[in-house]
């Protein structure tokens, strides 16, 4: 059609060159900035005025296992960069399994938080265990219901992977989900950063 | 009907050439129109129902301790007797505002007319993400719903103000109020998300679906605005959705952000809040100045004056309006040294919003102009958002603020702002595009009168407050008659509720006028305002998916009076040597 | 869409990301012993070694924007919108800790 190919080329045209999932993946990345500053920036604010009676960085959370869990999610940032490439490759085989990578490891960052959560609550650390729990539960337990939801996005695009709906020309969805997914890495090293080891 | 939904990467869209049934059409529909109609309708409701809580907000300061007329028929926890208690009048002040604010204004401005307008503005088949737009409207529509069932639940609905301050609004014991509270909160929450969706596909759209020519320059100031206002949008509000989620969980699950007590600090939500809050009056105000350009540009038969400068200032009022925020806080409090730097950049912004103002007035000048009734509704506009923004500068003075916070004053300057503002642009906007919407024409006579009585009323109702607020008399207060100093004003108190009763009565009557010309309006052409931008070359109303084959643009959105052409004006999509071409230069010359 | 560019080296992009995570882990509980020779102030420590760790975690994030997320190869237009909210952010939190100053 006429109207496709004039509206195709177009966006090429724009200043950001990109198709409209991808702008609307950036566009909706830089409200999640916002949404996090404002639970990240109330939690710097909180601190800074309550400093004399924070808990020492390991006092109460432990560190090495999220340690170690930081470095899963990075590993499925890598897994989801991968499957990127295969795609763009036209590899079918290399998309599915390091999809199937991500998912099974962004799953497990979860897993490991979750345990982390009821481990802490045993312990009588709970979100009411003053500003140091509202602070540490809001930003840890948003920036994790966010891994969820990418997550189930992940395996939805799995699904229409495996049914061979990505080829090397079009796989837009696969890419869109890939920023979502790196975007919330992103987030996790300033949180892991500020919340676990200052 | 064929669908067309060009994809970017150029996969055709399956093409339905079969009818949709009447749910798929109508109600679950992905059709930017239909979903702006959506919109406009239950908008229309809740500027209704926050039109009511007004009329009975006043009606305790007009006659207090009287019995409401019909409010026996209220719970005993509200009004025994028909006498409004002071929990449900602190509720009827919150709830007018946030509908207002939330449910009435903001959709009206962005959730019907940019729906309705980017895609046949820019030239292009329908939204980037059509799916997106139409659970943006019913995540609009649910809270909604949830924010006037708090009215129902025990206890009722939330007393805290529209801006909801801590600790009152964090602490249950503090307000006695609990579920409306977190039904509050949750209605706010799911209404972020909403507009989050929204502001995604207006920017998307705006950015990579324009027409061929459509550079940026040749966008229509309506697109600009909206467009801006988007991004504002997708900045502010997220922020508020953070701070309104830690405050229900201050409320429910014992953290402790706002609650002084424990450590949490109240001071906080006000900066949250107000970093919201003042990106959101100008997402309350940009798209209405949006409409009242492209009004006045028609209604003055000339292009717009300063187009660029115009842009320039959408542009820089929407940055200023981040680093404003404090001055809603300079009694709070706070540091000397940021409430000094709040007023200075709150003294800048006004400097804009002049020169738009300046731009409109210069646009009029020399042109020929048709006083329409949208044309009425956006002369109005400049003139009264201009007092609102003069008593603006009252407030932006700290000093001067110290005195007025708090007290009807600032009631004066919203209400110039948002009705003699933003709602009269929408009125207007209503008028003139009501016969792209639904091809029949609201009458001029009877938009006339809807706007005499609304203009007339509206001032007897808001001005005087001015005068109230230097008097002394504080906002949100329930009863006037325990204050010896407000005696005096006791008369206005009542004069001001009578014409609040009228305006609100005005209201009904536009109601009833736009519900009649729907169905018996005089039938709509194409262009019966003989406007200039993309819409007006398109049916009324348009088809599902706008065009057949989209239109290239050849120049500027306001080509009235062109020198080339014989009539004055000139669609966006027309090439003057094509079109009409003036026959000879002397001939025009010679005419007056 | 995809830009014309030598394929990114993701292996090195995350053994980076690793490194710099063992470094941040490492700061936070070793360095302070380390430091404790130079005659440091504990605030002028805590200082610096918030300073460090914060250094670290932009620039991993920094990894992760430019190459996981492909910026490095798009528009400065797309750059600028990624860029953009980060503005705000800071004006907010920076002028209220002024309340605080």
């Amino acid at each position: 059609m006429a109207t496709h190919g004039a509206q195709a080329a177009r966006f090429e045209q724009t200043s950001f060159a990109v198709g409209d999932k991808k702008l609307g993946m950036w566009v909706f990345l830089a409200s999640e900035v916002m949404f996090f500053t404002g639970l990240i920036g109330s939690y710097i604010i909180l601190r800074w005025g309550a400093s004399s009676s924070w808990p020492a960085p390991g006092e109460v959370l432990n560190v090495p296992i999220t340690a170690g869990n930081t470095f899963l999610l990075i590993c499925s940032s890598v897994a989801m960069v991968k499957a990127f490439a295969s795609i763009e490759e036209g590899n079918q085989k290399g998309l599915k399994l390091w999809l199937l990578a991500t998912i099974v490891m962004g799953a497990s960052f979860v897993g490991v938080q979750a345990y982390e959560y009821t481990e802490l609550v045993h312990h009588g650390f709970t979100p009411a265990s003053g500003l140091y729990g509202s602070t540490f539960y809001a930003m840890t337990g948003f920036h994790g219901f966010h891994v969820t939801m990418g997550v189930l996005c992940m395996i939805w695009v799995l699904g229409k992977a495996l049914r061979g709906h990505y080829t090397q020309e079009n796989h837009q969805g696969v890419e869109v989900i890939g920023l979502y997914w790196h975007f919330v890495d992103l987030v996790w090293i300033i949180l892991f950063t500020i919340v676990y080891l200052i | 009907m064929a669908t067309t939904t060009a994809g970017p990467t150029g996969i055709p869209v399956r093409e339905e050439h079969h009818p949709q049934p009447f749910i798929r059409k109508y109600v679950f529909s992905t059709d930017h129109k239909i979903i702006g109609i959506q919109f406009l309708f239950t908008t229309l409701f809740f500027l209704l129902v926050g039109g009511l809580l007004a009329v009975m907000l006043r009606f305790q300061l007009g006659f207090p301790g009287a019995a409401l007329p019909g409010g026996s028929m209220l719970p005993e926890t509200m009004a025994p007797g028909g006498i409004i208690l002071p929990e449900f009048y602190n509720s009827l002040v919150t709830m007018h505002g946030t509908f207002m604010v939330f449910f009435a204004i903001m959709p009206l401005l962005v959730g019907v007319y940019a729906n309705y307008l980017i895609p046949v503005q820019i030239g292009t088949h329908d939204m980037a993400f059509p799916r997106l737009n139409m659970i943006s409207y019913w995540l609009f529509l649910v809270s909604g719903l949830v924010m006037m069932a708090s009215f129902w639940v025990v206890g009722g609905a939330s007393g805290a103000g529209w801006t909801q301050y801590a600790p009152l609004s964090a602490s249950p014991e503090a307000s006695g109020v609990y579920n409306g509270q977190i039904l509050w909160c949750i209605s706010i929450a799911i209404f972020g998300f909403s507009s989050l969706l929204g502001s995604i596909n207006y920017v998307t759209t705006v950015i990579n679906q324009r027409a061929p020519g459509m550079t940026w320059l040749r966008l229509p100031l309506v697109i600009w605005a909206l467009f801006i206002t988007a991004i504002l949008g997708l900045l502010a509000v997220p922020v508020l959705t953070a701070a309104v989620i830690m405050l229900m969980f201050d409320q429910t699950i014992g953290t402790t952000f706002f609650l002084p007590t424990e450590g949490g600090q109240p001071l906080l939500w006000q900066h949250l809040f107000w970093f919201f809050g003042h990106p959101e009056v100008y997402i309350l105000i940009l798209p209405a100045m949006g409409f009242v350009s492209e009004i006045i540009a028609n209604g003055s038969r000339k292009p717009i004056f300063g187009y660029k400068s115009m842009v320039f200032a959408i542009t820089a009022i929407a940055f200023l309006g981040f680093i404003v925020w404090g001055h809603h806080m300079f009694q709070s409090g706070m540091n000397p040294a940021l409430g000094m730097s709040f007023m200075i950049t709150t003294l800048i912004i006004a400097v804009p919003s002049a020169i738009k103002v300046f731009n409109w007035m210069a646009t009029m000048w020399g042109g020929a102009i048709k006083f329409t009734t949208p044309m009425l509704f956006a002369v109005a506009f400049v003139m009264l958002f201009t007092i609102g923004g003069l008593s603006g500068i009252f407030m932006a003075s700290t000093p001067v603020d110290i005195y007025i916070h708090d007290t009807y004053f600032i009631v004066a300057h919203i209400h110039y702002v948002l009705f003699g503002g933003s709602l009269f642009a929408i009125f207007g906007a209503i008028y003139y595009w009501f016969p792209k919407m639904f091809g029949r024409m609201i009458n001029e006579t009877a938009g006339r009168i809807h706007f005499a009585l609304t203009f007339v009323l509206f001032n007897l109702v808001f001005f005087p407050m001015h005068g109230l607020g230097m008097e002394g008399m504080m906002r949100r207060i329930y009863d006037t008659s325990r204050y010896t100093h407000l005696a005096e004003v006791q008369d206005t108190n009542t004069m001001i509720t009578w014409a609040a009763i009228g305006l609100f009565a005005s209201g009904l009557y536009f109601m009833v006028l736009f519900f009649w010309s729907l169905f018996r309006g005089k039938p709509a052409g194409e262009n019966p305002w003989d406007g200039t931008t993309l819409e007006w070359s398109l049916p009324s109303p348009p088809k599902h998916g706008n065009w057949e084959e989209i239109p290239t643009v050849y120049h500027g959105p306001y080509e009235y009076s062109h020198p080339d052409v014989d009539r004055d004006w000139l669609l966006q999509n027309e090439r003057p040597d094509v079109v009409s071409p003036a026959h000879e230069v002397t001939v025009r010359q010679g005419e007056a | 869409m995809s830009a014309e560019h030598k394929k990114p080296r993701y292996m090195l992009v995350w053994g980076g990301l690793a490194v710099l995570t063992a470094i941040e882990v490492g700061t936070a509980f070793m360095v302070r012993s380390a430091l404790s020779g130079f005659g440091l102030s504990e605030q002028t420590m805590t200082m610096l070694i918030v300073l460090i760790l914060i250094g670290l975690a932009l620039w991993k994030a920094l990894l992760v924007a430019l190459y996981f997320m492909h910026l490095k190869w798009e528009t400065r237009a797309l750059k600028w919108l990624a860029a953009a909210p980060l503005l705000p952010a800071t004006v907010m939190v920076v002028v209220v800790l002024m309340e605080y100053v």
